[in-house]
């Protein structure tokens, strides 16, 4: 508890234990650099990808369940108790839920890897177990909020198709043994869907409701815009799953039209609330930020071209690289950058005085070699899909790694200095 | 503005908004004084931003209505 909170005590605290998000962020940033790892280690099976268990699959899971995941499970239980102005009722199911998490993750991606069902099994169950302590404890939080009901049924929303994609996730790797499973390829799609534009996505556009503004010092919008995002968004997800359980596939193209709706309301207030920044310099963060806004375009665009049969090489395997390393980890990192040495600030903070400077906390060499590292892996990696160049997935990968090595150094950093305790004015 | 100096009242606002208000307080060029800010959540997105321009913070007395924080510009 942050010196503040002692002082204030009570309900008025809504700071975590600095141990329980940075456990997850250090964790993220360690699986980010392993899954940049094992597709390196991949390349040659990269481009042709289309589902099925191995290294790709694995490196996949550490991406969205090691990193993404593990990412947003933190950022929640820090900013959703700030939002709905009401504290966690408990601190030990934040640790229990990473205790589950951290072993389900390794587990689940060794067996991918290598092709292990019961070890998949295992780490499936020990991650969904994980995860549904992370859905109570956040359920719990958004039932009893206040404020900003918006962001709250973003976060209701996220909750919701993490459910779905985690039931889904687990019947496909039970249907390896059963062998019960008729459309795989469908349901590898709706899981991966709800996963991503679901639980992330829903997270990352309600969530910026508030944190963009916080970032970039602007005054919180008027709640109707965000309401139509949600709402276009819920309908894209639902349509869509829909298209695929119904084998209907005309209903795909209203999914879109919706997604791009959503993406329209979205990308339309932050663009308000960029405007109305009182922060000149919005300094690296927001080339991450603004970049993967770019990427979240890019993906939409490309499954448009894709249902209306363009010919692009390896378009599924491209559309999964851009949305997963291209919008969602881009965003992640670049909130990361900024997050950890803010949080970082404010558990150093004491009752009075000057809490340490955020330039104090944070390691700029470390960020900068990431974020260079960073997109020239993600463009590599992306024409190396589409030329069908595994050379190039290979350097692009390697690229990866040096720069999730930058961000994991960057994140033990910040970690170790929060570790140096508070500051006892 | 009061004898102990400019109060801003944050309360009822929805995040980021009280964060906002104060900072847009304390950086008008003729603010010097002490600024009391009264917010219905503890503030604590605002300490490292009042940190990087230069103002200490010092919270008031608990109570159960408000959080009070007292700015100055750090000597």
């Amino acid at each position: 508890m942050s010196m503040a909170g002692r002082f204030l005590g009570g309900a008025q605290d809504r700071l975590l234990p600095a141990a329980i998000p940075f456990r997850f962020f250090v964790t993220a940033a360690v699986f980010h650099l392993l899954a940049w790892m094992v597709l390196l280690l991949a390349a040659d099976e990269v481009a042709g990808f289309r589902g099925g268990t191995g290294p790709v699959l694995a490196a996949i899971h550490l991406l969205t369940l090691g990193t993404l995941a593990m990412t947003a499970i933190g950022a929640s239980l820090q900013l959703f108790p700030v939002v709905t102005r009401r504290a966690l009722t408990r601190n030990w199911p934040g640790h229990f839920s990473y205790a589950l998490m951290l072993p389900g993750v390794a587990l689940l991606s060794w067996g991918m890897a290598l092709h292990q069902t019961t070890a998949m099994q295992l780490g499936a169950g020990l991650t969904c177990c994980g995860l549904l302590v992370f859905v109570a404890l956040t359920a719990n939080n958004l039932r009893r909020a206040s404020s900003i009901p918006v962001v709250a049924a973003h976060g209701w929303l996220a909750l919701a198709t993490l459910f779905v994609a985690a039931l889904l996730g687990v019947l496909m790797i039970w249907g390896i043994e059963l062998n019960i499973l008729s459309n795989r390829s469908g349901l590898a799609i709706t899981h991966l869907t709800l996963a991503s534009y679901g639980f992330m996505g829903s997270l990352v556009l309600g969530l910026s409701l508030v944190l963009i503004p916080m970032f970039v010092l602007s005054r919180s919008l008027p709640p109707n815009p965000g309401w139509a995002q949600l709402g276009l968004t819920a309908l894209a997800l639902l349509v869509f799953s829909i298209s695929f359980v119904s084998e209907f596939p005309g209903l795909i193209w209203l999914a879109l039209i919706a997604g791009f709706g959503g993406t329209g309301f979205y990308l339309w207030q932050m663009a308000k609330i960029l405007r109305s920044s009182m922060r000149k310099r919005l300094g690296l963060p927001f080339v991450l930020i603004r970049a993967s806004w770019g990427f979240l375009i890019l993906t939409l665009l490309l499954v448009t071209a894709y249902l209306a049969g363009l010919a692009i090489p390896n378009a599924v395997s491209l559309i999964g690289f851009v949305l997963l390393a291209g919008w969602l980890l881009t965003f992640l990192c670049g909130v990361l950058h900024r997050i950890m040495p803010f949080l970082a600030s404010m558990h150093a903070a004491g009752k009075s005085g000057l809490p340490p400077l955020l330039s104090d906390l944070t390691a700029e060499g470390p960020l900068m070699l990431h974020a260079v590292c960073h997109f020239s892996a993600v463009t590599l990696c992306g024409i190396g899909i589409v030329a069908d160049q595994s050379l190039l997935i290979r350097i692009g990968s390697a690229l990866g790694v040096v720069g999730a090595a930058g961000f994991a150094t960057f994140a033990i950093i910040v970690a170790l200095k929060v570790r140096q305790g508070p500051r006892t004015s | 503005m009061a004898a102990d100096g400019l109060h801003v009242d944050t309360r009822g606002l929805p995040p980021p908004d009280p964060l906002v208000a104060v900072l847009w307080h304390i950086t008008q060029p003729e603010r010097n004084g002490p600024v009391i800010a009264h917010f219905d959540r503890d503030p604590v997105y605002l300490l490292p931003e009042l940190a990087e321009r230069g103002w200490s913070y010092e919270y008031g007395a608990p109570d159960s209505d408000e959080v009070r924080l007292t700015l100055r510009p750090a000597p």
